[in-house]
């Protein structure tokens, strides 16, 4: 219920500067999640906006008040740790009910908003329990439960199913999507799973090395990777990439490398004489390998490649391909049936086709 | 001359001790490698005693019945070794009977003779009798009665005594975890030096007691001492304190018990502090974290995360500090304790020794040291009850 405005911040830990220039608007209501590899300052942007960690420069806002100097608890946050960070040495319902109690909030009132919360998460059971009791997923649900009894504008979560396994993950997944329609509150969500962050997200900040690389919708990011790195960041399997170079021929681009030569419509790139000669990488996505199947009209020129390794997931199989010395990814429907060693005709889709160029790593093509 | 003579004895002494070991890891050997063959049982039992019988006598030690309690001491070992090592984990054993033998000659032996005087009447009218003719007089429970019946001091019985003690270590144990704990929360902060002050603050404890309380003793000399020159400039300069009572006291005659306190509070704080300090980094800091969201202020961190958290490695350290306080005899014996000392400042065990070196009385001695033994044993299985529960309830 609230929008948080982060407006230039820096973080330095003595020499090492892990967030530079972080500029992002959250609006209220908004699901936000923060993905990137690990190191990339995710953590360290959230414990600012908590008021864990001195801000270096930059000014944080929240409901357009400035916070840079706001004591924690008076920020109207609460979040999730990585850990959990449940105490130990109280029972689930005080551990939920610790920030009221220290407020000295009326009995009454504490009791009905642990009974809420409980009831939100189902921990109506567990709560004379010890943490150490408990398990992973429910100790989850009861850190989940801490933060909402306390009724917050924004929620912050740190990687909160890091810790579980994958089936546990996937159900919290949801539990915490059901949670977010539920609450209707500003959410702020770090993780480095790409699939929780896809699925969660109402909105995606994808960051590397402290720095924002792209923000936008799932769909956004997955359909126009701005550069390099969230290109091969978002999407599972990794988009496959060809390194070459551009000429300009009559009405249109050739992209050509060592082992395959595509001629690019003017669609995916126009002929702009500015692109003769410049080093680019070219993206596809394994689903837009085309293998074995009737290429849809929008596809490159067919070119033969020979089967490596053929992976089956179930309904969908992973085809390891190899032109000349390129090595190729491509998803197709289950049961592909060809052996390893046969010659497999590819094409590759030119509608999902992403164009960066090596320098600068930007998306150049539409 | 003299330094040979006295190096020559030491050498001796050595010698002695090693062929005591060597024998007896010899015997044991003999008795681990053969234990369970039918032979050894009687070989062993003809065999061990007869040697040990005429190596003693060869050394002038035989006397009356000695064959008979070597014989019947060899019989108790080999039964041992038939039913209950009976070659289980014989090597283990092997290696911890040097140790064993060592314990049982150093505690056991020494407790057992206590609990036999304890009940007998050893005191310098009897001690004649004892080295001639080697019997006591058997008293039965007389000397418990003494205990609590008649003063072990000039000046104090028993229950004055007790409650003494147990004020003195209350205050002490008290002050220990009070200090120990501000210096621990100072120290775990992030300053500068953080080593540095760790070292000198661990100084009193590290050094040897002995040093470390004589030096204390003489900074509360009545006019030498720091503590007195101090007040006195204090007085000074400041009429206004003065006339409130502040100056200079006659620390060691006036308030000798209190000079002891001071003295050992300052050299107990050091361990609690290492202690806690061990504690208080064991925390996550993430607790903290989620506290300072939760809106805790630094006090009620301290009082609903730090303590309970710091509880575990709290409890054993207090226990055993209140054991070691109870029983502390070096601070009160070497501040009060020497010749023309007060007796104003004594606990338990100081009296304990001054029943039993100054005035003579042994067997009333031993049956005191027994009673502060069951005490103290009370004591800690309270505090390890109360840990075991406070450990449960997590
Ligand atoms: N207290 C600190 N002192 C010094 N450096 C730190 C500190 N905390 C974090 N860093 C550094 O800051 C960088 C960002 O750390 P941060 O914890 O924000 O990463 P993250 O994106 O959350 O990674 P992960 O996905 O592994 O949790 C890292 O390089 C880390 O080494
Ligand atoms: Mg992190």
């Amino acid at each position: 219920m609230a929008t948080v405005k982060f407006a230039g911040i820096v973080k330095n830990f003595k020499d090492n500067q892990v967030l530079k220039k972080v500029d992002l608007e959250i609006k209220d209501h908004e699901f936000v999640v923060i993905v990137g590899p690990s190191g990339c300052g995710k953590t360290t942007l959230l414990r600012m906006l908590a008021g864990l960690e001195e801000i270096s420069g930059g000014e944080i806002y929240i409901d357009d008040t400035l916070v840079n100097h706001l004591h924690p608890s008076k920020r109207q946050i609460a979040m999730v740790f990585q850990d959990y960070a449940l105490y130990p040495h109280m029972t689930v319902e005080e551990n939920m009910s610790f920030s009221l109690r220290l407020k000295n909030a009326p009995k009454k009132e504490i009791k009905a908003r642990v009974a809420e919360a409980a009831n939100i998460l189902q921990l109506g059971k567990l709560l004379h329990r010890m943490p150490k009791q408990l398990s992973g997923g429910q100790r989850q649900r009861v850190a989940i439960g801490r933060a909402i009894v306390r009724q917050p504008k924004v929620f912050l979560f740190d990687e909160p199913l890091s810790n579980l396994d994958a089936k546990l993950r996937e159900e919290m997944r949801v539990e915490i999507a059901k949670l977010y329609q539920r609450l209707h509150s500003t959410i702020i969500y770090v993780t480095h799973d790409q699939v929780e962050a896809m699925t969660l997200a109402g909105r995606i900040v994808i960051m590397n090395q402290g720095v924002i690389q792209q923000v936008g919708t799932p769909i956004e990011v997955y359909r126009k990777p701005a550069n390099l790195f969230v290109a091969g960041f978002i999407g599972s399997p990794t988009m496959n990439f060809i390194e070459g170079t551009l000429r300009v021929e009559k009405g249109h681009v050739r992209f050509s490398s060592p082992s395959l030569s595509l001629d690019l419509p003017s669609k995916l790139l126009p002929a702009d004489g500015s692109h003769e000669g410049r080093e680019v990488t070219l993206g596809v996505r394994p689903d837009d390998v085309c293998a074995g199947r009737e290429a849809g009209k929008n596809c490159s020129q067919k070119f033969d490649s020979v089967l490596e390794v053929s992976e089956l997931l179930g309904h969908r199989e992973n085809l390891y391909l190899k032109t000349g010395d390129l090595r190729l990814l491509a998803t197709v429907e289950a049961f592909f049936n060809q052996s390893p060693g046969s010659k497999v005709p590819v094409c590759l889709n030119f509608d999902n086709m992403h164009v960066f160029d090596r320098e600068t790593q930007a998306r150049i093509s539409a | 001359m003299e330094l040979l003579s006295s190096l020559y004895e030491v050498a001796w002494f050595v010698f002695v001790v090693a062929a005591g070991i060597a024998v007896l890891e010899g015997y044991f050997y003999y008795h681990f490698k053969f234990h369970d063959r039918p032979w050894f049982f009687w070989a062993g039992l003809a065999g061990f005693p007869l040697l040990a019988w005429l190596g003693l006598g060869a050394a002038g030690l035989g006397k009356e019945g000695l064959f008979a309690w070597l014989f019947a001491t060899e019989a108790v070992v080999l039964l041992f070794f038939r039913h209950i090592v009976k070659g289980r984990n014989s090597l283990a054993y092997l290696l911890l009977a040097p140790a064993f033998t060592g314990l049982a000659l150093l505690l056991v032996y020494p407790f057992v003779f206590q609990i036999y005087l304890s009940f007998h009447d050893l005191k310098l009218t009897t001690i004649m009798q004892w080295k001639q003719t080697g019997t006591l007089p058997f008293v039965g429970l007389r000397q418990y009665y003494d205990v609590f019946t008649v003063p072990p001091l000039a000046e104090a019985g028993f229950f004055k005594l007790l409650g003494r003690t147990l004020w003195w270590t209350f205050v002490n144990v008290f002050f220990h975890v009070l200090g120990g704990f501000a210096l621990a929360l100072m120290l775990n902060n992030d300053i500068r030096f953080k080593g540095v002050y760790r070292t000198l603050l661990v100084i009193p404890w590290a050094m040897p007691q002995v040093v470390a309380v004589l030096a204390m003793r003489g900074e509360f000399h009545s006019q030498y001492g720091f503590v007195n020159i101090i007040l006195n400039k204090i007085a000074a300069f400041s009429p206004f304190l003065a006339s409130l009572g502040v100056g200079p006291v006659q620390w060691l005659s006036d308030h000798p018990l209190t000079t002891c306190m001071l003295i050992n509070v300052w050299l107990g704080i050091p361990f609690m502090m290492v202690v806690i300090l061990g504690g208080l980094q064991s925390i996550s800091s993430s607790y903290y974290d989620a506290a300072d969201i939760d809106g805790a202020s630094y006090f009620q961190k301290l009082r609903f995360i730090t303590l309970p958290l710091i509880k575990p490695v709290l409890m054993p350290a207090v226990t055993l500090g209140t054991v070691w306080t109870f029983n502390n005899i070096n601070v009160i014996y070497l501040v009060t304790g020497q010749a023309g000392g007060t007796e104003q400042a004594d606990i338990l065990v100081s009296a304990l020794y001054k029943a039993a070196f100054t005035y003579n009385r042994y067997s009333y001695s031993a049956a005191f040291a027994i009673v502060i033994f069951l005490i103290l044993f009370a004591i800690s299985v309270f505090y390890l009850k109360t840990f075991d529960a406070a450990k449960e309830a997590r």
